[in-house]
């Protein structure tokens, strides 16, 4: 969407020129405290133990998570009314902060914990960082596929061979899984991006019959799973390794998974930006990664946190070796310059 | 229904452990303007709704005509009804209202028409047909529900206080119009009210209710002039009841005196004398010693218009009315004067106490 | 001073103040802001065009439409009924009633959702007791689909219709029901002639409130559909929340608002019949 830039600033100004006279309720916050947009639930305790806690006791400085949609930090930024620090979210909501001005670069020089050339290049952008890597794989109920089960998005669409009712990502999750419809209709890896959304959708439509329901939030897409609702979809990896965890007859293929990156990012008119710098050098640490990213299950993005796993964990590990190999990274910016665009496609060919 | 007879035979209504109804057994002829009469609570309503068919008996049964409707849900019984607040549906006009027992029964369209205008004629209503409720005054929708009562020529109607809500000059138009109305189509009339008046204008006879029972059933005279208990004496109009006792072959009551009464001798040794105030004659001067003769001094004498009412101390704390005819050329008597209060035999009645 | 003598836009005033200053100031800020950004008249209409001439939005919209009508119908069916009972219900009966009523309101509707996948899934109670009792041998397609949607908005809107068409059937005069019934009506007639009509306004008020709550509904279609039972409200929190085009969102809000308001405009005309008693 070429117009896209030009009605991101034009709203800026609106938000601006109607922002001014709201009254400034920013209230003054004591340094001594960082406030944290996260995805909330289980995520929040496991970073408390490995992040927050020490990084207080270092530092004196408290943590305070909280939960916010999207659209809720952009309005926010748009109101001029910025009630959060840090934001720990997909780094495609990043992009399209960074795009409207709203966040502050990341003071790499200013880092005593961390040396930034530990962090995968491609990972360490100027306005963000990520703090780990996720991944969609392909997953299966043991039970119904007890002899052979798909193992590639190709043979997740062969219906006839693997029958059962199964799902995929909806618009609503964030993005739908296009990426998994072309590499199903032959597109070689590399040639993914960017997405022929016709060809994708077409690809859908033929699987479609046979979807029970595209899920929307990771918790639908792990309850389908457990409830046998369905017995084959894509999901996060974390949301997976938590049920299989609790001995549910699920196993997943890390052919074709598709990686995804979480990543860190400052308002820059935040009332605590210096905290939340020192807040991200902590957390970028090997020792720190290594300890958070053993329990969520998601790839450190620190390289010298590899070395404090142990070979299984590797093996499990998004973003590892093995997973870079056999998985690709989701393009982002396709997917920040082309969302509208998808959505439209998307809602109209759903509703079919 | 082949007649208009009505009967109840040994009725009885229970709610819960409470008897509303006991043993009602009473036969009402065709053509009979017949009412209970009874104070609130009396199971006058109850018994008219068993008759109706909203409430079944206890025990008992309930003939129409001769045939025994006991168990037979108002709509087979046949009758035509006006309700204590009429009962008008409001989402009707006054001609649908009307025309509504018979559309219920699938008369056919030109008949319907032809007995709405004559209902509504006979109710001097010809020419609101298309009115609703909220447009008719209380008088107007009386007329409706009686219209509506009578609309499919039914041979018994019930009517539940219908005037009660009405002023009492509408009131009195009222009660001359259903009685024109109920003469000319000979239909069997049952009237439930707790207006003694109107009862004793309407009704050809009366029966009074007391806690479930009939407590005297007749002619409004007779019921009026002969009452055969204090509760009957005393609720239809104004009764003056003297305590009296036995003395020997004699009555006495108040000072001494001796009263005698043509009917109802005293059974026990103490009871009451009965004698409406309009009977009792009143003369200046003490009395002269003889049956039926009380001296008293007047307390109270109230100009009533066309009677003047006086409030009479008859000694032993027995106070009498006694109502005297505002006739021309007499002097009403004043408070504080002695009379003599004098009555026939056949004017009073002993009653048990 | 007593309350009573007040004057009434003064009572009103603290209510009025919070509507204007949570609701109207905000959407009103929102619609305006959205569409202005899209700049000249010209733009503006290009984008109005745009969305709502996507088959997305007309697609919405007649899903909207169809699903709040169908469970319009069945709540008013299952409520009527339950309506009757409960206006001559006394005493215990009537509490107990009311309760089954509005109790599932003492639950967020994301636990009463849940609860509805757990009793609906295709491992579900129903289908394991259908399967168990050899009724059907496949398990049935009670959710993620458009039964799904039907049956739990249907459940979450039931007590809007069953109060709104209890206090229409507690101002029916009894006395009424038992004069027809006097006058030669059969149950049915008297149904039909008298209480029907009596109640009628209600009716229409409760099927009125209904749709205009149906076509607004976002979350129990969102938890309980399928992938094409997509409603109006679903659509807009699309635009605002995964793709930030809050003008297509505003675009669309005004739409689903204007229907609403018509809506609401024909319901308190008929709510107000309510108060009134019944008119003709």
């Amino acid at each position: 969407m070429s117009g896209k830039s030009i009605r991101i600033s034009r709203r800026l100004l609106v938000a601006t020129a109607l922002a001014a006279p709201v009254l400034q309720s920013r209230v003054a916050r004591a340094s001594g405290e960082v406030i944290v947009r996260t995805p909330g639930g289980v995520y929040d305790d496991i970073m408390r133990r490995h992040v927050y806690d020490p990084f207080t006791r270092e530092t004196g400085i408290t943590v305070r998570p909280v939960a916010a949609t999207t659209a809720k930090l952009f309005a926010m930024f748009r109101a001029n009314n910025v009630e959060l620090d840090l934001i720990d979210t997909g780094n495609g909501q990043l992009i399209t902060l960074e795009r409207m001005g709203a966040l502050a670069p990341i003071a790499y020089d200013s880092w005593r914990w961390s040396k930034p050339e530990d962090i995968t290049p491609e990972l360490r952008k100027r306005t963000q960082v990520a703090n780990f890597v996720y991944c969609t794989v392909l997953a299966y109920n043991k039970e119904t596929f007890a002899n052979g089960h798909p193992n590639s998005w190709a043979e997740f669409w062969d219906a006839g061979r693997f029958p059962g009712p199964r799902m995929l990502a909806d618009m609503a999750a964030g993005s739908p899984n296009l990426e998994f419809a072309l590499l199903a209709d032959s597109v070689p890896k590399n040639q993914i991006y960017p997405i022929d959304i016709d060809r994708a959708l077409r690809s859908l439509s033929r699987i479609r019959p046979h979807i029970r329901r595209f899920w929307d939030t990771g918790a639908l897409s792990a309850q389908m799973l457990s409830d046998r609702e369905v017995v084959l979809g894509s999901i996060w990896n974390g949301r997976l390794q938590t049920l299989i965890d609790r001995n549910a007859p699920l196993a997943y293929t890390w052919n074709e998974h598709m990686i995804q990156v979480q990543a860190l990012g400052i308002f820059k008119d935040a009332a605590n930006v210096a905290g939340a710098q020192r807040l991200i050098d902590f957390m970028m640490q090997p020792h720190v990664q290594a300890g958070y990213a053993k329990e969520l299950i998601y790839g450190p993005t620190n390289e010298k946190a590899f070395s404090l796993l142990s070979p299984e964990e590797i093996a499990r590990m998004p973003g590892g070796e093995r997973s870079r190999q056999t998985g690709f990274y989701q393009d982002v910016s396709w997917w920040e310059d082309n969302r509208d665009r998808v959505n439209r496609a998307w809602s109209r060919w759903v509703m079919r | 229904m082949s007649d208009g007879s009505v009967a109840l035979e040994g009725v009885t209504k229970r709610y819960g452990s409470e008897t509303v109804v006991a043993g009602i057994s009473l036969a009402i002829p065709a053509g009979e303007f017949f009412t209970l009469l009874g104070p609130s609570g009396s199971g006058k309503t109850t018994t008219l709704s068993m008759l109706a068919g909203f409430v079944m008996a206890d025990e008992g049964r309930v003939l129409m005509g001769g045939r025994d409707m006991t168990r037979v849900p108002p709509r087979g019984r046949g009758l035509g009804m006006v309700f204590q607040n009429y009962a008008i549906f409001p989402h009707l006009t006054v001609a649908e209202n009307v025309a509504f027992p018979l559309s219920v029964k699938g008369t056919s369209k030109s008949e319907i028409a032809a007995r709405v205008a004559e209902a509504l004629a006979m109710v001097k209503l010809t020419g609101f047909e298309t009115r609703y409720q909220r447009q008719l005054s209380g008088g107007q929708q009386q007329r409706v529900a009686l219209a509506r009562a009578i609309v499919a020529h039914p041979r018994v109607v019930l009517m539940d206080e219908p005037l009660g809500a009405l002023d009492k000059n509408l009131r009195y138009h009222m009660q001359v119009e259903i009685k024109d109305i109920q003469r000319r189509l000979g239909m069997t009339v049952i009237y439930v009210t707790h207006d003694q008046e109107e009862a004793l204008t309407m009704s050809d006879r009366i029966a009074i209710m007391e806690r479930g029972r009939i407590a005297q059933m007749g002619p409004p005279r007779e019921v009026y002039e002969k009452p055969q208990s204090s509760f009957v004496a005393s609720f239809l109009g104004e009764a003056n009841l003297l305590r009296v006792r036995r003395d020997g072959p004699a009555v006495r009551g108040p000072g001494g005196s001796v009263l005698v009464a043509a009917e109802g001798g005293l059974s026990a040794a103490e009871g009451l004398a009965f004698v409406r105030p309009e009977k009792v004659r009143v003369e200046s001067g003490r009395a002269e010693p003889a049956p039926n003769r009380l001296t008293g001094k007047v307390l109270h004498a109230s100009f009533l218009g066309n009677i003047v009412r006086y409030e009479i101390d008859a000694g032993d704390g027995a106070t009498l009315l006694c109502d005297a005819a505002n006739a021309a050329g007499v002097e009403p008597h004043r408070p504080g004067d002695i009379v003599t209060m004098i009555w026939r035999p056949e004017d009073s009645r002993f009653l048990a106490a | 001073m007593p309350l009573g003598r007040l004057p009434a836009w003064l009572l009103l005033a603290p209510a009025l103040l919070l509507l204007i200053g949570v609701f109207l100031v905000p959407i009103g800020w929102f619609l305006v802001a959205s569409i202005m950004e899209l700049g000249t008249p010209a733009e503006i209409w290009e984008e109005v065009d745009a969305v709502l001439f996507s088959g997305a939005v007309a697609g919405a919209l007649i899903n909207t439409n169809w699903i709040g009508l169908v469970v319009t119908l069945l709540v008013l069916v299952i409520g009527y009924p339950v309506s009757y009972a409960l206006s001559r219900a006394k005493g215990v009966a009537f509490t107990l009633i009311l309760l089954c009523i509005v109790l599932p309101y003492f639950t967020s509707t994301i636990v009463r959702t849940y609860a509805w996948m757990v009793l609906l899934g295709r491992n579900g109670l129903i289908n394991q007791v259908l399967l168990g009792t050899g009724l059907i041998s496949e398990p049935l397609n009670l959710l993620y689909n458009r039964t799904g949607v039907v049956i739990g908005m249907t459940y979450v809107l039931l007590p809007y219709m069953v109060l709104t068409l209890y206090a229409a059937m507690k101002a029916v005069d009894m006395r009424l029901l038992q004069a027809a019934e006097g006058m030669g009506a059969t149950p049915l007639q008297v149904f039909l002639r008298v209480f029907a009509p009596l109640t009628l306004h209600g009716v229409i008020a409760g099927v009125l409130i209904t749709f205009i709550l149906a076509i607004g509904f976002f979350v129990t279609p969102a938890l309980m559909g399928g992938p094409s039972d997509i409603m109006i409200a679903m659509l807009i929190e699309r635009e605002v929340e995964l793709t930030q085009n809050w003008p297509a969102a505003a675009i669309m809000t005004v739409v689903l608002l204007t229907v609403t308001l018509i809506l609401y405009g024909l319901y308190s005309r008929f709510s107000g019949a309510l108060e009134g008693g019944a008119k003709p």
